[in-house]
């Protein structure tokens, strides 16, 4: 018998935590974990990594290359070679390329592996190599988050370093819960040290969160999509009084006067007052007056914007705003204050794979509408690129409706795609139209079903990576092997290396192998000198001097370092937007009603408004499924006492959420936690439908819907529902 | 000596990495058997709501009930560390016995959904003692909510809170524990 190693790796699923797992393996099979005990800051794993184990030995593992034989969607499939699999999907590459081009081929990707080698890119640069596909744009998670940072401030780089939160003198979590959507390992323990050194911290959320609870003394609860609403009414109430930083206004800014007389009245007739703030949000307006007066008395105050509020449609306003009432009261770019936008704070998260061949479908296309292409450094603004809530629209439609293309293949990998995007209905209508449909997966997913070729792939447990966490807090892990490959399991490289000679593709590699690729990636960030030391160690904890604090530098130097935008200056009023004259983003931030949002004629039908937020357990859908996770916290909607009583409905009680594009049965959650007029379901789930049309499996994009705004912030915090005890 | 748990409910964000590292650690499958648990404790009325959770376990009572009514003496405390285990070969199972649970204020003796089950529970991680490391579940803690030591120790440091919302001290078993409160201010509109 062989002795207990214990080998260093780290979560590397869609989760903006990068923690440390010690895995204990004995006999080649893992055996129990620990988490970091080293010198501090210690990165603890939180529940999802704990269990990882039962993920790798689950028993829905694909051990197989599989072929499917029933119809499409069914799962029934038989097991084939290796060799016949890839036969298959090179057949078919090539097939769908020289019938109707390679901008048929499309690439779904993404809420799966991300760490810095193995994640989608695998196929991307297959994909670029054979000379092109198409792929989407709109992040689900911070699309519309993204696109303010970008028209205000020019730079996703917004955020301070998580301990600068010590700083400062009042926090507001908006709409942000990061013990449960971690935002960089101890950000949850930062707040909570914040709270035990005296810092106040206000919580504005529809829901009394883990957060709310924990760290906050006080909750706003507000309704979904009316943030703005109350954003612009505080800005009101801090201009009627004087309160603005009017020498920060006069320096670093431009179109204060625009938002001033939008805000004021001057432009629409409408002054923008709490009274009137009151009707849309549902907060009281002296709790906006006091709220506006606490967030510009006190110097420096921290505004966080969480990217929830911002995945709703006119999503880009909200996270505008934010970013408009912290330059009012000065907030940006000093210490113990907070810019919004974004909020990367560290250069850590780009750690990557060098730039690959560039995608041919997308060279020589002119910018998308409604983008900002005149400003770098997000991803290309190409018309190329269809938007991820509306593939399944694009698949149906194609050129006709307006698309970039008629997809006919879809490479899926490294996505449990029906589950994590908007009106799965239409996703399976989608998905049956298609001619040919490959998915690299580790679980028979309910996306993994629609597969007419389905390959299995390895867990991270099983394969060498590094990672970093998504906000840049300053440190990276090594990511080592843990086991062998299961079953027959391979890496998305491998395969696609396989794939790629059968395309006549002989470079996929470039030369090199995955481990001198990895001693590249790392040293490219030059944070790391010794690589042997850092794959010995498993972290590099880099030492900090001056805690980061963005624009920092332009705030000191406006001359010598102006903002990265347009002008040099922070775009209250953005001269790219007013371009693009569109009034659902507007050059100023303001409160647009939206379809499906508060008030809109439709709430007669379905009178609820539902949210779907990260749930506790399940890192989008990755961590389904886990005996020891679904256990904790069972899949359930949460609704207000009252909204409940009127319906009939007790607490555990099965219950029917449903509106037009679909219903999901689940038990109620009935709690005071939530304000009326709200539900909320934990977005994921696992898609499985019975005889009635009905979803059984938790998966709450079965209601959601795929208008995104034209920033691209998604839509699936604005939906409309009713709830019917069964 | 006593050796005890400090639960800090006013960090407690009510993650469950405490129970999973448990089950893990220990390898105890999904099901009723939880030698690490969560508790929410909710309380009010919409918008003033208190929210707050505690982790708890066996906590190693100076007198455990469960110990003076097992018929088999197949609970004993260690005469070192004070630690509460059991000898599951010696209990009588849950269907013939399960004596201990109903005795046990905080239910910490656990049986499985298993024909004849034995009594099993928290043994404040004995195995990882000897080896100089605090229980999994203290060293999973990404609140660092939890820590385990000589109950003088713990009391010196954290201070000597025994009750907070949502647990309760028993005068007879007096349970080894330290605890730190989740201030009872209700949130929602002041």
């Amino acid at each position: 018998m062989d002795k207990t190693k214990i080998i260093t790796t780290s979560c590397s699923h869609d989760c903006g935590g990068r923690c440390m797992l010690k895995v204990h393996v004995h006999d080649g099979k893992i055996v129990r974990m620990e988490t970091d005990d080293g010198e501090e800051p210690q990165f603890r794993a939180c529940l999802r990594g704990r269990a990882y184990r039962q993920r790798v030995y689950s028993s829905d593992r694909l051990r197989f290359p599989l072929k499917r034989v029933g119809p499409r969607g069914e799962g029934q499939f038989e097991k084939i070679s290796w060799d016949e699999a890839l036969d298959a999907v090179a057949r078919e590459l090539i097939r769908v390329r020289d019938t109707y081009g390679n901008a048929s081929i499309l690439l779904l990707g993404g809420s799966g592996s991300q760490a810095a080698l193995h994640s989608a890119g695998a196929v991307e640069r297959l994909l670029a190599k054979f000379d092109g596909y198409t792929r989407t744009w709109g992040t689900p998670s911070f699309e519309g988050a993204l696109f303010a940072s970008m028209a205000t401030y020019g730079t996703m780089m917004t955020g301070n370093a998580r301990e600068d939160l010590l700083h400062s003198q009042l926090i507001i979590m908006w709409g942000w819960n990061p013990a449960v959507t971690i935002w960089d390992t101890n950000t949850a323990f930062t707040l909570v040290k914040a709270k035990e050194k005296g810092i106040k911290i206000i919580s504005i959320d529809p829901r009394l969160t883990e957060s709310t609870a924990v760290f906050a003394t006080e909750w706003i609860p507000i309704r979904p999509g009316t943030d703005t609403a109350m954003f612009v009414a505080m800005a009101y109430v801090i201009i009627k009084r004087g309160f603005q930083n009017q020498q920060f206004l006069d320096k670093y800014t431009v179109g204060f006067d625009k938002f001033r007389d939008y805000v004021m009245g001057v432009e629409d007739g409408i002054s923008k007052t709490p009274e009137w703030a009151e009707k849309i949000t549902g907060v009281p307006r002296a709790t906006i007056e006091r709220l506006a007066i606490e967030y510009a008395t006190s110097k420096p105050a921290a505004l966080i914007p969480g990217w929830g509020p911002a995945r709703g449609a006119r999503g880009e306003q909200f996270s505008r705003a934010a970013c408009t009432v912290a330059a009012i009261t000065g907030n940006i770019g000093v210490e113990g204050g907070y810019a919004g936008g974004f909020m990367r704070a560290f250069h850590s998260r780009q750690m990557g794979m060098p730039r690959g061949a560039r995608n041919p479908v997308e060279e020589g296309t002119p910018p998308r509408p409604n983008s900002l292409y005149r400003l770098r450094g997000a991803a290309k603004p190409t018309s190329a690129r269809i938007h991820s809530e509306k593939i399944y629209d694009a698949i149906l439609r194609g050129k006709a409706g307006g698309y970039p293309c008629d997809p006919r293949l879809a490479y899926i990998v490294a996505s449990n795609f029906l589950c994590s995007h908007p009106n799965t209905n239409r996703g399976i209508e989608a998905f049956k139209s298609l001619e040919f449909i490959v998915v690299h997966e580790q679980r028979m997913t309910p996306t993994a079903k629609f597969a007419d070729i389905l390959l299995p792939v390895n867990t991270f447990m099983e394969r060498e990576d590094v990672i970093s966490p998504w906000l840049g807090s300053p440190y990276y892990l090594y990511m080592d092997k843990a086991i062998d490959s299961m079953y027959e399991s391979k890496s998305d490289r491998d395969i696609c290396d396989e794939l790629a000679l059968r395309l006549g593709i002989t470079d996929y590699r470039e030369g090199r192998t995955d481990g001198e690729w990895l001693k590249i990636i790392a040293e490219r960030t030059g944070d790391i000198p010794d690589f042997e030391d850092f794959k010995k160690r498993g972290v590099v904890k880099l030492k900090v001097d001056k805690l980061f604090v963005a624009f920092k530098e332009q705030i000191e130097d406006p001359v010598g370092h102006p903002f990265p935008t347009l002008s040099g200056k922070i775009e209250i009023y953005c001269e790219h937007l007013a371009e693009m004259d569109n009034p659902s983003i507007p050059p100023v931030a303001k409160y647009l009603q939206a379809p499906e949002g508060y008030g809109d004629a439709l709430s007669q039908k379905y009178p609820l408004q539902l949210l779907t937020t990260h749930h506790k357990p399940a890192t989008h859908t990755t961590m389904e499924k886990i005996p020891w996770l679904d256990e904790v916290e069972p899949r359930r909607v949460w609704i207000n006492t009252k909204d409940a009583e009127t319906r009939g409905i007790c607490d555990g009680d099965g219950v029917l959420i449903f509106n037009d594009r679909g219903k999901v049965l689940m038990r109620a959650d009935v709690t005071e936690r939530i304000m009326p007029g709200v539900v909320n379901i934990g977005h994921g789930g696992w898609f499985d439908v019975d005889e009635l049309g009905v979803d059984r499996g938790g998966c709450s994009n079965t209601l959601t819907s795929s208008e995104h705004s034209p920033g691209g912030a998604w839509s699936t915090n604005t939906v409309l529902v009713e709830v019917r005890r069964i | 000596m006593q050796l005890g748990f400090y639960i800090d409910q006013s960090r407690c964000t009510g993650c469950y990495t405490c129970t999973v590292a448990c089950k893990d650690w220990h390898d105890i499958p999904a099901g009723p058997v939880n030698w690490r648990w969560v508790v929410t404790v909710e309380d009010g009325k919409y918008p003033k709501v208190f929210v707050a959770f505690l982790s708890l376990s066996c906590l190693h009572c100076a007198e455990p009930s469960c110990m003076s009514v097992c018929p088999v003496d197949a609970i004993s405390k260690r005469q070192e560390d004070g630690i509460v285990v059991v000898d599951q070969e010696a209990c009588l199972g849950k269907e013939a016995c399960g004596q201990c649970k109903e005795a046990c204020p905080y239910v910490a003796p656990q049986f499985s959904a298993d024909d004849g089950a034995k009594i099993q529970m928290c043994h404040l991680c004995v195995d990882r003692w000897q080896e100089g490391k605090k229980p999994v579940c203290v060293e999973a803690c990404p609140m660092w909510a939890l820590d385990a030591g000589p109950l003088e120790e713990l009391e010196a440091k954290y201070g000597k809170v025994k009750e907070v919302e949502g647990f309760k001290f028993v005068e007879k078993n007096r349970p080894s524990v330290v605890l730190k409160a989740r201030e009872p201010e209700l949130l929602g509109y002041p």
